[in-house]
């Protein structure tokens, strides 16, 4: 019954995201602004319908065009309940953000091409979409490039800005690298099937088990690392925080809160969903991996002045403690605990779908604040609580969340993480022991940088006075863009309110997975209710009671405060500390808020500090005119790892480009001589 | 029957890459032209005369076509092309004639290595004359890598152009007269470009010579 609906749904869902791209042919801005928005909203909407139903009742949907590239195999799409999960995350993100991008997208026209943005806007969306449901390697290698060029051109949107192009070069680079690490995955997983029907991810499951060991490695390896440089993972995440500021607002939210974690969910389903999980080594080494992630895309959130690239940063210190669980989950799988291994499991997914929730919240907001002042640079900004009322708190709802600040939704799949870790720290393997508990150290501290970063982030942005002309100039955005904002806000509180439900869908979903098979249905994994109560019983949360509590202990506030003591408001300047005519100058900048936390981590970072002083007279250095400081960071594995890498493509580069001599002759004379060169070959052998 | 068959194959091959070889001895501009010329009126001949011993009489149409457009209407226009652009002489060659003709022997020498899978293949009586077709599709690549003026440049594509006709007519008796057509169609509007890139080039450096093309490079 409930089967007959999915397919014309995930039809409706592909021409919902055509109708956005044929913004492409649209004659006038204000249609192609409306396909934007209706197309969005209208494949979201039929996605998210989709996802659910498979998530929620037997069904699966199976479509294939095996005539269509038969040497492959074919299109095949299976949605199954993993691709089921992260489609309902794509699809819920992209009718808020089609929504904002309405409006949005209008400070382009006449600068941009926004029928390019639209219509890759929607190719963008469907290909996300597309990769959940791909069941054989073709189809999700072509739809993960699709994804991926089409990202490429909404980041290179601003194509006349030469940090817009870097970062578009960063990416194609770092993304291809991982297309080709992922080819070579599939290359090896699928090498045994006789047939095109061997590509299929049916068919690589069923062959996988008799792979030998060194192959399953390979596999692993290149699988991580494919999927880990989309995903943001130290060491390949240089690319993130260059892209996302780059890219448009609302692209950036999509890429944040969805892309990267389609990263996740290729780890997923390669290493176990097909592989059925590995040797401990692999989870150790996701751990080991992941807790850099965090670390590192923490610490630079906190020393970063560029809003959007806060944000950036955030998203690999989230995708980090995502990676935690995913490892955890791993590792718990390898030493037979697959309860533990469910627990750590869900609670990186469902970081996963709260990380989307605030994430997108953030750079919705981010976008809005840039669209109303026209900078990014957060020691330029200030003030916008009086002047962008609805930006602003979405902004703090998003902060609060991402914070881990109950009764909001990071509070929960943190806490969730930290409880799926806290059991092995007694395991009786020291070595176990020793890598669980430095991954919840790894947590705390990213917990605990992650508030500063974020009090940072809200507090030097939205408050005090205007630093600039242009943040004193700040007005409120359009409405569109604030429906699509306060939509992707209140999924935060909705999301932790709905925590339980959240977690039966996606233990629902791992279940059906191989490495956690045994699992469905028999064994209570949490002992669900009003309460969460984590399987060895160590601990209970309740995020509804928590929500009651801090409700009602901000009414009793608001009570004892209006009513019973009768306060009225006083209205003074902000931190005024008595002091008359206070100017922006006087104020926290960002730098000087991070300035603390930089010096303690000061070996990290190595710095460049730039300090001169300026004096009203050469003979005496006590009378000072100005002090100019300038720090900058340039990261140690930028420096390391890649700088030497780009120097030695570079020497490449510079070298093959005599081959480019400009002649006519030489480069007819290249395709004459590969042709003889091949005869010549051909004949030999 | 099917002895003089093979025979006359062979030797209008031979014809028809004696006329590429012609053209690398010779420098002047109408030399290249009028070896084209010949070389497209052999093909022809050789055409007609697969047309009589093989019994497929399409074949004489497109003989008549390749005589109409090869051997009479591109000529002509060549003719007025090197008039037009008034230079008529392929100034020194990039390799010069002696090591052109060395080259061009070796790459012949080359072609008979590579068609002898061909060979054995096929069973046509005409199947002695493959080598000698793909020995001419490698000099006239090589007539359009060593010569500098795009005019002979044209030339060379040209003679490329009749390497394929002759090699499908000796090993599949041509191929069918729409696709025929289709590709007389494709030699015509690729010259027709090309006439009208090499009045470009010519405007822009006052030359032919594809040396001053390298300054495009920066």
């Amino acid at each position: 019954m409930i089967a007959a609906f999915l397919l014309p749904l995930f039809w409706l869902m592909v021409v919902g995201y055509g109708i956005t791209a044929s913004g492409l042919i649209m004659p006038t801005p204000r249609l192609i602004r409306a396909v934007t928005a209706i197309g969005s909203v209208v494949g979201g909407a039929a996605g998210l319908t989709l996802a659910c139903l498979v998530l929620w009742t037997d069904a699966s949907l199976t479509l294939e065009a095996p005539a269509l590239l038969t040497v492959a195999g074919g299109w095949l799409f299976h949605l199954d309940r993993l691709g089921a999960l992260f489609l309902a995350l794509i699809s819920g993100v992209a009718i808020p953000v089609g929504i904002y991008a309405t409006s949005y997208t209008a400070s382009y026209e006449g600068r941009y091409s926004t029928r390019w943005m639209a219509f890759n806007f929607g190719v963008f969306l469907l290909s996300m979409s597309l990769v959940t449901a791909a069941a054989n390697a073709i189809t999700f290698l072509l739809c993960w490039e699709l994804m991926a060029i089409s990202s490429f051109f909404l980041v290179v949107t601003e194509h006349d800005r030469e940090e817009s192009v870097r970062a578009g070069v960063w990416y194609l680079a770092m993304t291809h690298a991982g297309l080709l690490a992922l080819l070579s995955a599939f290359f090896l997983l699928g090498a045994d099937g006789p047939t095109a029907a061997g590509w299929t991810f049916a068919a690589m499951r069923s062959a996988a088990p008799q792979l030998p060991s060194s192959t399953r490695n390979a596999i692993f390896l290149l699988a991580l690392l494919g999927f880990g440089s989309k995903a943001g993972m130290v060491p390949f995440h240089v690319w993130l925080p260059r892209a996302h500021p780059a890219a448009p607002s609302h692209v950036s939210a999509l890429m944040s809160a969805v892309m990267v974690k389609l990263g996740i969910y290729g780890l997923l389903r390669i290493g176990l969903d097909v592989l059925g999980g590995g040797p401990s080594w692999w989870g150790t080494l996701i751990i080991i991996l992941g807790a850099a992630s965090a670390l590192t895309g923490v610490l630079y959130a906190l020393v970063a002045d560029d809003l959007k690239r806060l944000l950036a940063y955030s998203t690999v210190e989230n995708v980090g403690l995502v990676l935690l669980g995913v490892g955890a989950g791993f590792l718990f799988l390898s030493l037979s605990q697959p309860e533990a291994a469910m627990l750590a499991m869900a609670a990186a997914l469902l970081h996963v779908i709260n990380h989307a929730a605030f994430k997108g919240t953030l750079f919705l907001s981010a976008g809005s604040i840039v669209h109303a002042t026209g900078t990014r640079d957060m020691n330029l900004l200030g003030g916008l609580v009086k002047r962008a009322p609805w930006t602003v708190a979405t902004f703090l709802v998003g902060a609060m969340s991402i914070a881990a600040l109950p009764p909001l939704n990071g509070f929960v799949s943190e806490w969730l993480l930290f409880q799926s870790f806290l059991p092995g720290v007694a395991s009786s393997r020291a070595a176990i022991a020793g890598l669980l508990t430095l991954g919840v150290g790894a947590l705390a501290l990213t917990g605990g940088l992650a508030a500063a970063t974020f009090v940072k982030a809200f507090g030097i942005s939205c408050l005090a006075i205007p630093r600039s002309n242009e943040a004193a100039q700040a007005h409120e955005s359009p409405r569109s863009m604030r429906v699509g904002m306060v939509l992707m806000a209140a999924s935060c509180p909705l999301l932790a309110l709905a925590t339980i439900p959240t977690l039966t869908t996606i233990t629902g979903a791992l279940a059906t997975l191989a490495g956690l098979g045994g699992l469905s249905g028999t064994t209570p994994v949490f002992h669900l209710g009003v309460t969460l109560r984590t399987p060895n019983g160590m601990a209970t949360m309740s995020p509804v009671a928590i929500a009651l509590v801090l409700v009602a202990a901000l009414v009793g506030t608001w009570i004892v405060v209006r009513v019973v003591a009768r306060r009225t408001v006083r209205i003074g300047d902000t931190w005024g500390c008595g002091r008359i005519g206070q100017t922006p100058r006087m104020e926290y900048t960002s730098t000087a808020f991070a300035e603390p936390l930089r010096r303690v981590f000061d070996q990290l970072y190595r710095p460049n500090e730039d300090m001169a002083v300026g004096v009203v007279h050469p003979e005496s250095p006590y009378y000072i005119q100005s002090v100019t400081y300038r720090t900058t960071i340039h990261p140690w594995f930028q420096r390391v790892l890649y700088d030497p890498l780009v120097d030695g493509v570079e020497r490449v580069a510079v070298w093959t480009r005599r081959l480019q001599s400009g002649s006519v002759n030489a480069y007819l004379g290249y395709i004459v001589f590969v042709l003889v060169l091949l005869l010549v070959w051909v004949i030999g052998f | 029957m099917d002895g003089l068959f093979s025979q006359v194959a062979v030797l209008g091959s031979s014809g028809v890459l004696l006329c590429a070889i012609v053209a690398l001895w010779r420098h002047g501009i109408g030399a290249y032209i009028s070896a084209f010329k010949w070389q497209s009126n052999v093909l022809a001949a050789l055409t007609a005369a697969v047309a009589y011993f093989g019994h497929d009489y399409d074949l004489y149409w497109v003989a008549a076509l390749m005589i109409a457009v090869k051997g009479v209407a591109i000529p002509r226009l060549l003719t007025r092309l090197a008039h037009r652009v008034g230079q008529n002489r392929e100034s020194e060659p990039l390799v010069n004639t002696a090591t052109s003709l060395v080259i061009s022997g070796l790459l012949i020498l080359l072609a008979y290595t590579a068609a002898r899978p061909l060979q054995t293949l096929s069973a046509a009586p005409t199947r002695a004359g493959i080598p000698l077709a793909i020995g001419l599709l490698f000099v006239s690549l090589f007539v359009i890598v060593s010569r500098k003026k795009a005019i002979t440049q044209v030339i060379g594509f040209l003679m490329l152009e009749n390497a394929i006709a002759l090699l499908a007519v000796l090993a599949t008796y041509g191929v069918p007269l729409v696709v025929e057509l289709g590709v007389f169609l494709d030699a015509l509007m690729g010259f027709l470009v090309m006439q009208i890139v090499l009045y470009d080039i010519h405007d822009t450096f006052n030359t032919l010579d594809v040396d001053v093309l390298n300054r495009l490079k920066h």
